[in-house]
C-alpha cells in the first residue's frame, strides 16, 4: 500500500505555468481519479511524479521518500499517447519489458494481449490507436506494480475494453495497490475511481471521496414567473456555493440544508422548486467551468 | 546492454551482412566467370599454349617447382618458380616498341607486379600470394564502420522523439540506461568492421589462399580503424542529444558539412576573408576526429598516420574525443524531460 505525497507542485513550460502550487495526497489501495479540462495540467502532474519532467519547485513522496530509479520496479505509467516503438512488434516490446523489470509476467501480458485481440507478432506501426493502447495496458498490468499511473487508459478503446480495464484497474486495488489514473470520461471516473482530484489550470479546486462529494453537494433549483425576481439574499447563504442564473431560472449549487433553501427560495416567489442530487459530471462541470459566480448573481440582485 | 538499442543495432547489422553477402556473391560469380582467364596462372598457361613455345620443368634443390617457357622467335620468356603455399614468383621478359626506361609497381590485394623497361626489353615480375595488408581490410571495414556509426549515432535523440516515457521509466539510472545505449551502439559499429573484414577476406579466398599481413603499420591501422569510427559515433550522438528535434538533419548533413570544414581548412588561403575562413575552419577541424586520420598507401613515405611516434597522439585524441563528446551526450541526456 503507497501513499503519494504531492507538496506545492510547481512547473512551467516557458512563461506558462502548467502546475502552479498543487498538493494532494493520494492514498494508497484505491483508484483515484484525476479529472481536469485540457491543459489543467494533468499530464504534466504525472510527468512529475515519474520525474518525466522536472518541477520548478515542490516535492512528491512515495511512501515518505523521494523518487529514485529502482522505485520504477513499483511503478507503472501508461502515457496519454503512444509511446510504443512503431518498428518493433508486440513481442519484441514485451520483451523489452520482461528484460526491464523482475517483476513482469510475460505470460499474464500474452494474456491480455489476447483478451484485447492483439496479434504479437504484428509491429506497433500496424496496429489502430486503439490497440496501441491496449498493449500499454497489457504490459502496465502484467508489470505487478503497486502504483499504477494511467493517462488517459482507455484512449481508442472501445466500449468493451473500455470496461474491461477499468476492471483491471478495481481489481489492481482491490489487490492493495494504487491506481491513479486521469480521464475526459466522467462516467468511467465515476464507474472506477473511489478518490477523485479535479484540477484547473495548474491548481487543484477539489478533492475528496466521490460518494461524499456527492452526498455533500444538492442542486436547489427554481423557476421564477418572469425575469425580474430578487433571491431575498438566498445566494448571500455560506451553504450556496455557487448560483447560476438564467432568465427565469436559478441554480443553486448548496453544500448542506439543500430543503432549507429550497423553501426559502419558494417563498421568494419561485414557482416550481426541485432539489437534485449531483452526479460526479455536474460536480465536475461545476467546479471546471467558468460560471456566473455566485457574487455576480448577488450583484446582479441588489443592482436591480 | 540496452534492448532496444540493441534491437536497432541488429536490425542495421542485417542489412550491412546482406549486402556484403551480396558482395561476396558477386565476388562468387567473378570467381567462376573471370577469374581464370584473369590470374597470373591463365596468362602463363595461354603463353605456354603460343607457338614455338619451348616448355622445361625443373624442380630446384629447396624444392621449388621451376617451370620455364621460352619463345625465341617471339623473344619471350617466363619463369614461374612455384613455391607452394608460399605462392608464385613469375618473371616474364618481352621485347618492347618503347625505349625509354621506368618502373611501375601495381598491388592488388595478395599479387604485387613490378614491370620494369629497359631499352627494348619489358620485365615484368609476378609474386602472388603474399601477404595482404591488414589495412585496405581495415579501410573498407572503416567506411562501413562510419556508415554504421552515422546511422546509430542518435540513440538518445531517438529516443526523446516520443518514447522517454518507455526509456526513464525504467529502474535503472539515466547514466547507466545511455551507457547501455552507447554499449549497444559500439559493439554494433565494431561488428560491422569485423563483418566487413570477414567479408572482403571471403572474396580473397576465392582467388587465392589469402595471407594477412598485421606487422606494425596494420596493427596501427585496426586501432585506428576502430577508435576513427566511435569518435564519429560519439560526435554525432552529443550533436543530436543536445539538438534531438533536428537529428535526422544533423545526421544528413553531417558528412558535407565535415568534407567542407576540411576542405577549408586545408585550402591556401590568398585574401584576407579566405585566411579567416581557413582559421576558423581549422579550429572546427581540431574537434572533429576525421581530422586525425590520414588515407595513404603503407609504402608512402608522406602520409598515412598510423606511423611513428605520432600515431600514439593521434589514437589518443581519438579516444579523447569519444570520452568527451559521449559525456556530452550522455550530460544532457540526464537533463532530457518528456
Amino acid at each position: 500500500m503507497s501513499t503519494i505525497t504531492i507538496s506545492n507542485l510547481r512547473k512551467s513550460y516557458g512563461r506558462i505555468p502548467a502546475v502552479d502550487g498543487f498538493s494532494l495526497e493520494i492514498p494508497g489501495a484505491s483508484v483515484f481519479g484525476l479529472l481536469g479540462p485540457n491543459g489543467a495540467g494533468k499530464t504534466t502532474t504525472f510527468k512529475c511524479m515519474l520525474g518525466l519532467a522536472r518541477p520548478a519547485s515542490g516535492e512528491i513522496l512515495y511512501d515518505g521518500k523521494p523518487l529514485a530509479p529502482a522505485m520504477f520496479e513499483r511503478i507503472a505509467y501508461i502515457p496519454e499517447r503512444s509511446v510504443l516503438y512503431d518498428w518493433m512488434t508486440v513481442e519484441e516490446h514485451v520483451e523489452m519489458t520482461r528484460r526491464a523489470f523482475r517483476s513482469f509476467d510475460p505470460a499474464r501480458a500474452f494474456e491480455l494481449l489476447a483478451t484485447f485481440n492483439i496479434d504479437r507478432r504484428r509491429r506497433v506501426r500496424a496496429l489502430s490507436k486503439g490497440m496501441r493502447t491496449a498493449v500499454m495496458v497489457a504490459l502496465a498490468f502484467a508489470r505487478n506494480a503497486e502504483i499504477l499511473v494511467l493517462d488517459e487508459p482507455t484512449g481508442g478503446l472501445d466500449p468493451v475494453n473500455q470496461r474491461h480495464v477499468l476492471s483491471l484497474m478495481i481489481n489492481e486495488a482491490a489487490k492493495g495497490n494504487s491506481v491513479i489514473f486521469s480521464s475526459h470520461q466522467i462516467g468511467q471516473v465515476e464507474r472506477a475511481a473511489e478518490h477523485i482530484a479535479v484540477m484547473d489550470r495548474g491548481q487543484l479546486i477539489l478533492q475528496g471521496l466521490v460518494d461524499d462529494l456527492k452526498a455533500d453537494r444538492k442542486i436547489v433549483e427554481g423557476i421564477f414567473p418572469d425575469i425580474t425576481f430578487t433571491l431575498d439574499g438566498i445566494a448571500n447563504d455560506a451553504r450556496v456555493a455557487r448560483a447560476d442564473r438564467t432568465e427565469r431560472v436559478v441554480r443553486l449549487l448548496v453544500t448542506g440544508g439543500a430543503d432549507e433553501i429550497a423553501e426559502r427560495l419558494a417563498n421568494a416567489g419561485a414557482m416550481g422548486v426541485r432539489v437534485l442530487d449531483l452526479n460526479l459530471e455536474d460536480i465536475f462541470l461545476y467546479a471546471v467551468s467558468p460560471a456566473t459566480s455566485t457574487a455576480d448573481v448577488v450583484a446582479k440582485e441588489t443592482s436591480s | 546492454m540496452n534492448y532496444v538499442e540493441w534491437l536497432r543495432v541488429r536490425n542495421l547489422l542485417k542489412i550491412v551482412v546482406i549486402i556484403l553477402a551480396i558482395l561476396v556473391v558477386l565476388a562468387v560469380v567473378l570467381r567462376i566467370s573471370f577469374a581464370r582467364y584473369m590470374s597470373p596462372e591463365a596468362w602463363v598457361a595461354h603463353a605456354a599454349m603460343q607457338h614455338g613455345t619451348h616448355e622445361t620443368h625443373l624442380t630446384l634443390s629447396d624444392g621449388t617447382k621451376r617451370l620455364i617457357l621460352d619463345n625465341p622467335s617471339e623473344r619471350t620468356r617466363i619463369v614461374v618458380d612455384d613455391h607452394g603455399y608460399a605462392g608464385r614468383h613469375i618473371v616474364i621478359t618481352e621485347p618492347t616498341s618503347s625505349s625509354h626506361s621506368d618502373t611501375d609497381h601495381v598491388n592488388v590485394g595478395s599479387i604485387q607486379v613490378v614491370e620494369s623497361r629497359h631499352g627494348t626489353i619489358t620485365t615484368t615480375v609476378i609474386d602472388t600470394n603474399g601477404a595482404v595488408p591488414m589495412l585496405y581490410y581495415m579501410l573498407l571495414a572503416d567506411i562501413v564502420a562510419l556508415i554504421v556509426a552515422t546511422i546509430l549515432a542518435a540513440p538518445f535523440a531517438r529516443e526523446a522523439d516520443g518514447h522517454l516515457e518507455i526509456a526513464l521509466t525504467k529502474p535503472i539510472s539515466r547514466i547507466r540506461f545511455a551507457l547501455g545505449t552507447i554499449g549497444a551502439d559500439v559493439v554494433g559499429i565494431i561488428a560491422a568492421s569485423i563483418i566487413t573484414v570477414v567479408a572482403f577476406y571471403l572474396c580473397q579466398l576465392l582467388f587465392e589462399s589469402a595471407r594477412v599481413d598485421f606487422s606494425g603499420i596494420n596493427t596501427r591501422a585496426i586501432a585506428m580503424g576502430i577508435a576513427a569510427p566511435l569518435a564519429w559515433y560519439a560526435m554525432l550522438c552529443a550533436a543530436t542529444t543536445w539538438l534531438h528535434r533536428s537529428y535526422g538533419a544533423v545526421l544528413g548533413f553531417a558528412w558535407p558539412v565535415v568534407i567542407l570544414i576540411a576542405v577549408l581548412s586545408i585550402i591556401n588561403p590568398t585574401n584576407v576573408v579566405a585566411l579567416f575562413i581557413h582559421d576558423v575552419a581549422w579550429v572546427l577541424a581540431r574537434i572533429i576526429p576525421f581530422s586525425y586520420v590520414q588515407f595513404a598507401s603503407p609504402d608512402s613515405h608522406n602520409a598515412l598516420i598510423y606511423q611513428g611516434g605520432d600515431f600514439a597522439r593521434r589514437l589518443s585524441l581519438e579516444i579523447l574525443l569519444f570520452v568527451v563528446y559521449g559525456a556530452l551526450a550522455i550530460w544532457k541526456w540526464q537533463r532530457l524531460e518528456a
